[in-house]
């Protein structure tokens, strides 16, 4: 579940930006369906719900009527907005994507998942093996499965999970010639 | 043979490649009356004129083309103006920076009467980048570019203008009014509300609010309303306005927004039921100026602030407890809250689903790993750099010839007798 | 969020008085209605230790607060106030007594009490108007004698004539009246005895209007005086009139909230010295005293100020429920002495002048009982702390929040093991937290005051709306900015 996909969410980023460009130099103001569809995808990818929603609040009505796509993706957007994750899978789950927004919803659905899993982390000391699998959207032995594979404890007796705490991200020291820089800026800061 | 018009057209030409540019915007302010009356003419004579040579010329063309009325064919309009945006020589075009941000007052104001707002938005953009010194000097346009994303929803573009520290505002010889430097605060205020930037949207209706005035403006007290709503979703009180808030806020500000007043009484009360029977009681007031949106949020962010207050007092709490101390549904709702608010940050818990508790904890946060010290760094430098430019406005004043002589002046006749703030405020540039 | 697009009118002048007055916070909160049901108050012993209208009102004060005590308070009064010009005061009482006798409160009363009530006095026609002719008379008389006075400006007899008649009004009832005559008298001191004299008539009328903060501004003018302020051998005179100075404070600052404040003037008293039944008794002293002080002291000082105090020892001698209280709080004996507390309730709630107070004095003793109850521990069993305080499990819990938010106990409840942890602080999270908010704080001013500066130097201010109406709303720039920017 851990998903490796940080090269793919760079590209989706500059995708994003692209679109953002394209909209705004439609002529006349309008983009097409497609720019709609995959930048309100892209901004459910980036968890950007606030852009996601004023977006679809200025689609015209028209294009929004003649392409279901479209609603379908904002059918998500509203669960994620609800924070309702067995929701979120199912929207996600009810629609047949085009090729254009195809990878960009499964990739929705991966980063979804595995915010999902950090969150039952980071906020449950213990959960109901019920409650967990709705949050990953899977059935309640694939969830005990994938999630004891991460290291977590189930208790079968009581059907509680035990989540283990996400390690904090390492991040790289610095070099130690920086530090002295920064160091010796701020004495002098403080000398005059 | 030669018309007015022609005239104007070949001056222009002549005093562009000279490069007698302070001549040439004479000459522009002079010509008024004649583009007026060849008003038909107007394309013509465009399409004589070099966008980047002549640019000044172009530019008081276009704007005489605004002020025919009804607009004859807005969508070329648009297209010239688009392109001349873009294309236009910025060093000639700050020779009449007033000019030029009544062009872009003029084709924003046409864009919004038609509905189209969405489609200035790159124009403008370009617009500032054109007419700016610096990216932090604010021009009459930013308002402007602020409106246009706001009525088309399309906020985004805003946020590189806006997350620009401004230090400096460009004169445009005078017409640069309070009223564009109202506008900019009050819709770039708007715009980080509905991003849910609340911090700085505080900050931005703050400064709107203490702007200095002689009279209420409207939009200072809509600002105000909107000061009182923020603050309280981010902080759960209404924090108080800077010492040199004009009188006017308290005199009248204040008292024509009784209704926010009532709001914060009975938010302070910590009961979301009084704070809701509140909401009710002025629901008219608050659908008519457009307030009831953000007073919603207000009575969301009551619940979690009470269960921020419980963080305080308890270390451990049933999540049947918590429901019924902070008047939630039940259990469920209390975990919702919880989950929430652990996700955002808001609070540091843990839910223990076995025996129904919630666990709280302290900042997680020790101070202790690298990433923390980069960020201390950062937060470091930025106030080396502020106290810098601090420094820097100091000298720029000390040596400033009226400056001097005014202090000088002061310390003849009246020997210590006034004060710093005294001098400050005599001194103008 | 739908924007309309604003121009910037200006707003109509509002009306100028507007401006001066901010909305103010009401001090004057309506007098809480409650009841006293039982009480085994001596009324006769009660009444005997104040005098004049100090009678009076406390009677009827009792009277409107304790059934029970109704008509026996009210026909003290009505018998009282016969010794007296109080003409109005006498219709007024023998009206509610009328009431309270027609009313259903007679039949509920305990035997020996309604054994009195058989007969109300009937309303004494002739005393009215006889008094009523008398009074006039004698205001007459007075003034009379103040006119000759002042032909004759012997600066003595003015001021004794202002004082006489004051004393006249302040016998009728007419405190305002009394109020200028006595301080008319001011202009006629010659001594600064007769300064404090005037101070303590003004006070003493101050009081009965309660109008403390010229209570308060007497009391200084008084203390201010040589008479008063000189250190040293004090006579016993002017040690009663230091004494009355002092419960006179006490009394505004209790009535005003300043509980401390009051206790420390209260605790001032001489015992010896401490006889103005026209104001206060000496058990007034201890009480107000006493509750203020353990309400608004902290250990030490309770220990020092009040119970080594050798003075005020002696008035809580009068009043020994009290002094137990305040020895077994100081023993940390807390579930008793909070018991104890609430058994003398009732009485103290039938004191015209702590009544008003009582909740939020009790509430502070508690508060402070618990937060001192914590202080040495470093957590606490719950389920014993709530016995030691005579309270269930659930309301401690909320108590303890309440004061945890305030910041009066410094720890953190474990609602699950029902256990009360002090809160260990982390110095150097805490330095750290502080810092990083500073730097935020620090920036966010410094570029206001910056984008402030280059407001100021671009003179972006809201102009006042043209006065001659022929030049509309609009905002003209102010001229002298046309250097263009370059």
């Amino acid at each position: 579940m851990p998903c490796e996909m940080a090269g793919d969410t760079l590209d989706f980023l500059s995708l994003g930006a692209s679109l953002e460009r394209q909209e705004l130099e439609s002529p006349g103001g309008v983009a097409t369906p497609t720019v709609y569809c995959q930048l309100l995808a892209v901004y459910l990818l980036q968890k950007d719900l606030n852009n996601a929603k004023y977006l679809w609040k200025r689609i015209p009505q028209a294009i929004k009527n003649a392409n279901p796509e479209l609603v379908a993706i904002w059918a998500v957007g509203k669960k994620m907005w609800q924070r309702d994750f067995p929701a979120i899978y199912t929207s996600l789950s009810a629609f047949q994507w085009s090729a254009e927004v195809k990878q960009i919803m499964a990739a929705v659905a991966e980063s979804v998942r595995s915010r999902a899993c950090d969150l039952v982390a980071q906020a449950y000391s213990s959960i109901s093996a019920e409650d967990l699998a709705a949050f990953l959207g899977m059935s309640v032995d694939e969830a005990v499965k994938a999630v004891v594979e991460r290291g977590w404890q189930a208790d079968p007796q009581t059907r509680m999970v035990t989540p283990k705490k996400p390690a904090p991200a390492a991040v790289p020291p610095r070099e130690s010639s920086q530090h002295l820089q920064q160091f010796t800026d701020l004495v002098a800061f403080l000398e005059n | 043979m030669a018309s007015p018009l022609e005239q104007f057209v070949n001056q222009v030409r002549a005093l562009s490649s000279s490069g007698n540019l302070r001549e040439l915007c004479d000459l522009i302010n002079k010509s008024g009356d004649i583009l007026q009356k060849n008003a038909p003419n107007l394309d013509t004579a465009l399409g004589a004129l070099d966008i980047q040579e002549h640019s000044l010329g172009v530019l008081a063309i276009l704007c005489v083309k605004f002020t025919i009325s009804p607009l004859p064919d807005f969508e070329g309009l648009f297209s010239q103006v688009e392109l001349f945006i873009a294309a236009c020589n910025g060093e000639q075009i700050r020779f009449a920076t007033d000019s030029f941000a009544n062009l872009c007052h003029q084709f924003s104001h046409a864009l919004v009467e038609r509905k189209m707002s969405i489609r200035g938005i790159n124009p403008l953009c370009h617009a500032i980048q054109k007419v700016q010194l610096h990216p932090a000097q604010l021009t009459s346009v930013h308002g402007d570019l602020c409106q246009l994303c706001l009525l088309s929803k399309c906020m985004k573009p805003a946020l590189p203008f806006l997350d620009t520290d401004i230090t400096d505002i460009s004169k445009e010889s005078g017409a640069f009014d309070t009223k564009h430097f109202l506008s900019y605060y009050y819709y770039g205020g708007m715009i980080y509300t509905a991003l849910k930037n609340y911090d700085r949207a505080l900050y931005f209706f703050e400064v709107a609010v203490t702007t200095p005035a002689m009279a209420v403006s409207h939009i200072m007290l809509e600002s105000y309303k909107k000061y009182v709503l923020v603050s309280l979703i981010l902080h759960g009180k209404v924090l108080q306005l800077p010492k040199y808030t004009s009188q006017v806020v308290t005199r009248f500000i204040k008292p024509l927004s009784q209704a926010y007043h009532d709001l914060v009484t009975a938010y302070n009360t910590n009961n979301p039921q009084e704070l809701r029977s509140m909401v009710d009681k002025h629901r008219d007031v608050f659908q008519r100026e457009n307030t009831y949106g953000l007073v919603k949020q207000c009575l969301a962010s009551i619940y979690k602030k009470n269960i921020q207050r419980l963080t305080k007092t308890f270390l451990t709490l049933s999540l049947a407890d918590m429901a019924n101390r902070v008047q939630l549904s039940g259990p469920k709702e209390a975990e919702k809250y919880v989950l929430e608010m652990i996700e955002d940050g808001e609070i540091y818990a843990t839910i223990d689903q076995k025996e129904g508790m919630v666990n709280f904890r302290d900042n997680p946060e020790k101070y202790d790993n690298p990433a923390m010290l980069q960020y201390l760094d950062e937060e470091m430098k930025k106030c080396m750099g502020l106290d810098e430019q601090l420094r820097k406005m100091d000298q720029e004043i000390a040596v400033n010839p009226q400056y001097v002589q005014k202090s000088m002046g002061i310390q003849d006749d009246d020997l210590g007798g006034s004060s710093m703030g005294s001098k400050m405020s005599g001194y103008n540039l | 969020m739908p924007l309309p697009v604003q121009s910037m009118l200006f707003q109509p002048p509002v009306e100028p008085m507007q401006i001066d007055a901010p909305p103010e916070e009401n001090d004057n909160q309506p007098e809480l209605a409650f009841v006293v049901e039982s009480c085994s108050l001596d009324l006769e012993s009660y009444a005997a230790q104040y005098t004049g209208l100090a009678r009076l009102e406390r009677l009827v004060f009792i009277a409107d607060h304790c059934p029970p005590l109704k008509v026996e308070a009210l026909r003290m009064a009505l018998h009282y106030v016969q010794r007296t010009y109080n003409v109005h005061l006498y219709q007024q009482v023998h009206r509610k007594l009328q009431e309270a006798a027609s009313s259903g409160v007679v039949a509920n009363m305990p035997d020996a009490v309604a054994g009195l009530t058989l007969g109300v006095p009937p309303y004494d026609t002739d005393w009215v108007e006889t008094t009523a002719k008398k009074a006039a008379l004698k205001l007459e008389k007075l003034d009379t004698d103040l006119k000759n006075y002042k032909g004759n400006s012997i600066k003595e007899s003015i001021r004794r004539g202002h004082d006489d008649l004051g004393d006249h009004y302040l016998d009728c009832g007419d405190l305002s009246n009394a109020l200028k005559c006595y301080s008319r008298a001011r202009d006629y001191c010659t001594s600064a005895k007769h300064v404090v004299n005037m101070c303590l008539n003004v006070i003493k009328v101050s009081i009965l209007l309660q109008n403390w903060p010229h209570v308060l501004s007497y009391v200084n003018k008084a203390e201010a005086t040589p008479e008063i302020a000189e250190k040293g051998e004090r006579d016993s005179q002017s040690q009663s009139v230091i004494t009355k100075l002092k419960c006179a404070a006490g009394l505004a600052e209790l009535a005003t909230k300043k509980y401390k404040a009051s206790a420390k003037y209260f605790l001032q008293a001489s015992f010896d010295h401490c006889d103005f039944p026209d104001m206060l008794s000496p058990s007034n002293v201890a009480i107000y005293g006493g509750l203020c002080a353990l309400a608004t002291f902290d250990r030490q000082e309770l220990q020092k100020n009040v119970i080594s105090s050798s003075s005020f020892k002696q008035f809580l001698e009068l009043e020994p429920q009290l002094r137990d209280i305040i020895l077994k709080f100081s023993e940390s004996k807390y579930a008793s002495c909070l018991k104890q507390l609430e058994e003398i309730k009732d009485h103290l709630l039938l004191d015209m002048y702590l009544s008003p107070h009582i909740n939020s004095l009790y509430t502070m003793i508690r508060n402070r009982a618990l937060t001192q109850y914590f202080s040495p521990y470093m957590s606490a069993d719950m389920r014993k702390m709530a016995a030691a305080f005579n309270t269930t499990l659930a309301a401690l819990e909320d108590e303890l929040m309440q004061l945890i938010l305030d910041g009066q106990i410094q720890a953190r409840i474990d609602s699950h093991n029902k256990i009360l942890y002090a809160r260990d602080v982390d110095q150097r999270s805490t330095t750290f937290e502080k810092a990083l908010g500073m730097g935020k704080a620090y920036q966010r001013r410094t570029k206001a005051l910056i984008l402030r500066s280059a407001m100021l130097k671009n003179q972006i201010h809201v102009k006042s709306p043209p006065h001659d109406s022929s030049s509309g709303g609009e905002a003209s720039i102010a001229p002298g900015t046309n250097a263009s920017n370059r």
